[in-house]
């Protein structure tokens, strides 16, 4: 008879056992991927919570006027285009979502405004990530809350600007910061406007959030793109970066102490329930050794049973975490947006190779104990 | 032939040392019919299980068929009873899960030997269990269950039935029965230890070895 018609039957016949051991594997797989998916989606929100409080990496020619740079926000210098192509072009490298901007203060209708032209957002080959900042179509020109006002813009409307002509597509909310007084538009509109094509101000990006505690973050990005970038200047907004790390740290202490809480409990659960099963099944074993199974049959049974409580309880749990996720995760995340917490298929995928391997690993001692038990004892206890 | 030489076994237990077994010196020729007789705790089962490659004695040696058991490896032990030995116990010891011809059939499911259904189902019909196949052991009453032990035990064809108190828990006439079961095995050329207190058994025996205190008393 096959060992895995041998263990579905067994499970037929105890029900309990086989119930109390698919509940503990349901109950631990359930609450991690409820916990990983409801995180994963917590990671995107906070991640796109964070970089919403803008990029905090600032490349800049090297010829600036660096009190002036620090005082406005805006290079008095230019340098190449293609240097964002440089940095673009780079793997393995701690900063992401690259904007390239050309940005100089102008007199416009009798107004001082900034007027930024925006490129396309860039990602490294090995990074591809969403942009994070608006896309300003050519012709387009998004207006801030100030200048709108005061000049009594509405979209649709269209404008000229140095002989340029472009369509308000967005008079931007208030923001309180100098966005209200800047006018957007497509990078080559802007060096058409200010007659300096090929040219750009500052390059813009995040961090990797991927720095060691140990890490100067402003020293590594100075490393990697001072030596692509000679004639650039690296600044790194310090409390920004800050409040990324803190948030993300504080997700993995979460993690940190509650996941391997989840994992032993499951593993004791399993492992208690297992030498159970193995004490009731002391006779059974005791006659397969009378009939000559050898201790790879024997541990195979019970080993082969873990492995198929694993893969059921991996299949309920997904289910059941996944729902959880949907349900419980926004209220204990805060996640603004429900439709981020989707199955994530990676983590069943993950879990239905180690949740076996883990009930197999709990039911090991078990199953050894099985393996030692003497026939001529078991087989005499009546 | 079942030759054991200067046997014992020697247990530990918190009240002292227990000698199970104490010199034994003994010769079953091949194709007997043996009875093992005495007194609960005189050292029947341990007995039983030594000859079943299942017990290691505390010294001595235990040799079935020109093998010398324990100086195989436990895996080669574990071969060599399922292709020699049969067992049969007092309680049955049937899978619970299992029905009928699954358990006849679990002798089969030993490493290099495959299941039977037809041979176990003959095996069934030869003891009188042919309605039965499909039940299970708690189905069953006690003289069929051990009926179900006795198919399971000559499944493999062994060529020694060692059986321990098979009657213990049966009714005369269930009893009578498996006796005349084992009766026919040893007709048909097999060899058998029994473990019994029915003076029956000891009538058809070849042999009768008397225990006492775990040494032999005596041979008739």
């Amino acid at each position: 008879m096959i060992t895995l018609g041998l263990i579905l039957k067994e499970i037929r016949h105890r029900k309990v056992n086989f119930l109390l051991s698919l509940l503990a594997v349901v109950t631990a797989v359930a609450l991690l991927i409820s916990f990983f998916a409801a995180s994963k989606a917590s990671e995107r929100e906070t991640a796109r919570l964070m970089l919403s409080m803008g990029f905090n990496v600032h490349i800049v020619s090297k010829d600036i006027n660096i009190n002036d740079f620090l005082l406005t926000g805006l290079a008095d210098r230019t340098m190449p285009e293609e240097y964002i192509e440089k940095l673009a072009s780079q793997q393995a490298i701690s900063y992401n979502h690259l904007l390239a901007s050309l940005q100089k203060k102008i007199s416009w209708r009798g107004l001082e405004v900034i007027l930024t032209g925006l490129a396309s957002e860039v990602c490294s080959p090995d990074s591809k990530k969403s942009p994070i900042s608006y896309q300003i179509e050519p012709g387009n020109l998004y207006v801030g809350y100030r200048v709108a006002q005061t000049l009594g813009l509405k979209d649709g409307d269209t404008v000229e600007i140095e002989g340029k002509t472009l369509k308000v597509a967005k008079c931007l909310a208030e923001s309180g910061s100098a966005d209200d007084i800047r006018i957007q538009c497509n990078l080559r509109d802007a060096q058409d406007i200010l007659k300096l094509p090929g040219q750009i101000s500052e390059i813009r990006a995040v961090d990797c959030l991927c720095f060691a505690p140990t890490d100067n973050p402003a020293d590594v990005l100075r490393k990697e793109i001072g030596s692509l970038l000679p004639q650039a200047h690296v600044f790194h907004t310090q409390t920004i970066a800050s409040a990324r790390a803190k948030t993300r740290q504080m997700v993995g202490n979460l993690f940190a102490v509650i996941l391997p809480l989840v994992v032993i409990a499951c593993g004791v659960s399993v492992g208690v329930l297992a030498i159970t099963n193995v004490r009731d099944r002391q006779q059974e074993i005791g006659i397969m050794r009378a009939l000559g199974y050898g201790s790879g049959q024997i541990t195979s049974l019970f080993l082969g049973k873990a492995v198929v409580i694993g893969l059921l309880g991996t299949a309920v749990g997904f289910l059941v975490g996944t729902a959880l996720a949907m349900k419980f995760g926004p209220d204990i995340f805060k996640i603004t947006a429900k439709a981020m917490i989707k199955p994530e298929l990676s983590l069943l995928m993950i879990s239905l190779v180690v949740a076996p391997l883990f009930v197999a690993v709990a039911s090991f001692i078990p199953a050894m104990i099985a393996v030692t038990y003497d026939p001529a004892v078991t087989l005499r206890e009546e | 032939m079942v030759v054991l030489e200067d046997v014992e076994k020697t247990y530990h237990t918190h009240g002292g040392i227990v000698k199970a077994l104490r010199d034994v010196n003994l010769h079953i020729e091949k194709g007997r019919f043996t009875v093992l007789c005495g007194p609960s705790g005189s050292g029947k089962t341990t007995l039983l299980m030594t000859i079943a490659a299942m017990l290691r004695p505390t010294k001595g040696r235990v040799c079935v068929n020109q093998n010398d058991l324990y100086k195989m490896s436990i895996a080669d032990r574990a071969r060599f009873r399922a292709g020699n030995i049969g067992f049969i116990f007092q309680m049955f010891h049937l899978i619970p899960y299992l029905n009928v011809i699954e358990n006849v059939n679990l002798a089969g499911g030993v490493a290099g030997r495959s299941r039977n259904t037809a041979q176990a189902r003959d095996l069934l019909r030869q003891l009188g269990l042919e309605g039965r196949v499909f039940h299970k052991p708690a189905q069953l009453s006690a003289g069929e269950k051990q009926r179900v032990a006795i198919a399971r035990a000559m499944f493999n064809r062994p060529k020694i039935i060692l059986a321990d108190e098979p009657t213990g828990n049966l009714d005369p006439e269930n009893a009578a029965s498996v006796i005349e079961y084992l009766s026919e095995f040893h007709r048909s050329g097999g060899t058998v230890i029994l473990a019994t207190h029915q003076l029956q058994a000891e009538k058809l025996a070849n042999q009768v070895i008397y225990l006492r205190d775990g040494g032999i008393e005596r041979h008739d």
